[in-house]
């Protein structure tokens, strides 16, 4: 519940600043947010695993993004940005998928 | 996808061997989503002998799951799509236009209200000159002259383009500068109007604009201009006249054939309507270029002599028709100005 509502916490003060991202971090904000996504739901599915651990929650967490924003900056100097991008983007979402399906295998039984 | 599921698939070379090695980044990717740090760290949690899952209230936890929602937040401001130049410019471009056509139109109306004003004043000065009532002659030539707006039964026809035609380009869009045969042309428009008057059409006008013995239908880019103001789509004719006459007069004629044509072949739409009173306004243009003096008095001469020719535009074409016959009003007269009466009232 505490990390829910520091969730919505974020979210609220992200919105009220609007802080302005420098023109070249955008690039990597998709990325990111698909590669946080699949932290996020990941540690949702240890949790209900009875298997959580907050480091392994934190570490997967920073080194997911990390490693796709590195994997979009490769392929922007290699000149196949998209390429990798789409690639990232692949493979963070089938993780995404199966750890959804599984959530909801442990929520609603089916 | 399993081994145990496909027990007997080829084994060659090592008999350890997934038969999918070959796929394990695929294998593990759909198998294994989850961080296989998770079960490590729960294994040594257990061997120590503690609870296998940590608590989700720990300080990292909160604070990561704030920085996700300030990074979601963040990236949605910031990747939301923003207007372009060309949206930017096209908007002002818009209000501006729009705010000059609703300043042309004030101005409009200004001048309806002095030329009615003017048209008193003339009454007066007639009244008071002492000589013979020619404000009967007047209204006559006035409605003539299409200075004044009319009220009366009549036809519609509203044109619009093709519903294929490309009506609504995005900004930035170059308007193609080749011919569109879904639009409607100042072509279409010139012949339909002559076939309008060729049914007995006594006053026409389009989208608001009275067709004057000057007015001219053009265009401009692909702009129609009718006596230089542009119109914009749909494009409604109004025809007064005999409405039942002019419309079995007008649909077997050649602009009646051309409209179906236009109809049938390139899917411009096309509405023909009666009705029994329309408003044709007058034209806000017209002045006064040439004027002559009474030779006789009024009262005997017919109304053909150009006596008064207050407010008859310049060379008018021959094809001018001469409204009579169906009782056509001048609107806002209470008093109808038949323009047959050629005997003065006095």
């Amino acid at each position: 519940m505490i990390p829910v509502l520091g969730l919505v916490a974020g979210l609220a003060v992200g919105l009220f600043l609007d802080p302005s991202v420098p023109v070249w971090l955008q690039p990597y904000l998709p990325i990111a947010v698909i590669a946080a996504m699949d932290a996020v739901f990941g540690a949702i599915r240890a949790i209900l695993d009875g298997i959580f651990n907050d480091k392994v929650f934190v570490v997967s967490f920073l080194s997911n993004v990390v490693v796709a924003a590195f994997i979009v900056f490769l392929g922007d100097q290699l000149g196949v940005g998209s390429q990798l991008s789409t690639g990232v983007v692949v493979v963070l979402g089938v993780r995404i998928f199966s750890n959804v399906a599984s959530i909801r295998r442990h929520l609603f039984r089916a | 996808m399993t081994p145990e599921q496909r027990p007997g698939k080829a084994r060659r070379g090592d008999p350890g061997r997934r038969p999918d090695a070959s796929m394990t980044l695929l294998t593990t990717m759909m198998e294994r989503p989850l961080d296989a740090g998770y079960q490590e760290a729960a294994d040594r949690r257990a061997a120590a002998g503690l609870p296998r899952a940590t608590s989700t209230r720990t300080v990292l936890v909160v604070v990561l799951a704030l920085l996700t929602g300030f990074l979601f937040a963040v990236a949605s401001q910031a990747l939301r799509p923003k207007p372009t130049a060309a949206a930017a410019v096209k908007k002002e471009l818009v209000t501006r236009i729009e705010a000059l056509q609703q300043h042309g139109t004030q101005q409009e109306a200004k001048v309806a209200s002095l030329g009615k004003q003017v048209r008193d004043y003339e009454a007066l000065a007639l009244q008071q000159s002492g000589g013979p009532d020619l404000t009967a002659t007047i209204k006559a030539l006035e409605v003539q002259a299409g200075a004044v707006s009319l009220r009366g039964p009549g036809l519609t026809l509203t044109l619009d383009d093709a519903a294929s035609a490309d009506t609504d380009a995005n900004a930035g869009n170059r308007p193609s500068s080749g011919f569109e045969e879904g639009r409607v042309t100042s072509g279409d428009l010139q012949i339909i109007v002559n076939g309008l008057w060729g049914a007995g059409a006594e006053a026409i006008s389009i989208n608001g604009h009275r067709l004057s013995s000057t007015a001219a239908i053009r265009f401009a880019g692909q702009a129609i201009i009718v006596d230089f103001r542009p119109l914009a789509r749909p494009y409604v004719i109004t025809a007064l006249g005999d409405a039942q006459g002019m419309q079995q007069l007008f649909e077997p004629s050649f602009a009646g054939l051309y409209l179906s044509q236009l109809t049938e072949e390139f899917k411009i739409r096309s509405v023909l309507a009666t009705s029994d009173s329309l408003t044709v306004p007058g034209d806000s243009a017209a002045h006064l270029e040439v004027a002559e003096p009474i030779g006789s008095p009024v009262g005997s001469s017919a109304p053909s002599s150009p006596a008064v020719t207050g407010l008859q535009k310049g060379t008018g074409s021959p094809s001018s028709p001469s409204p009579t016959g169906t009782g056509l009003i001048p609107d806002g007269t209470s008093r109808p100005a038949p323009p047959t009466s050629e005997e003065n009232p006095s």
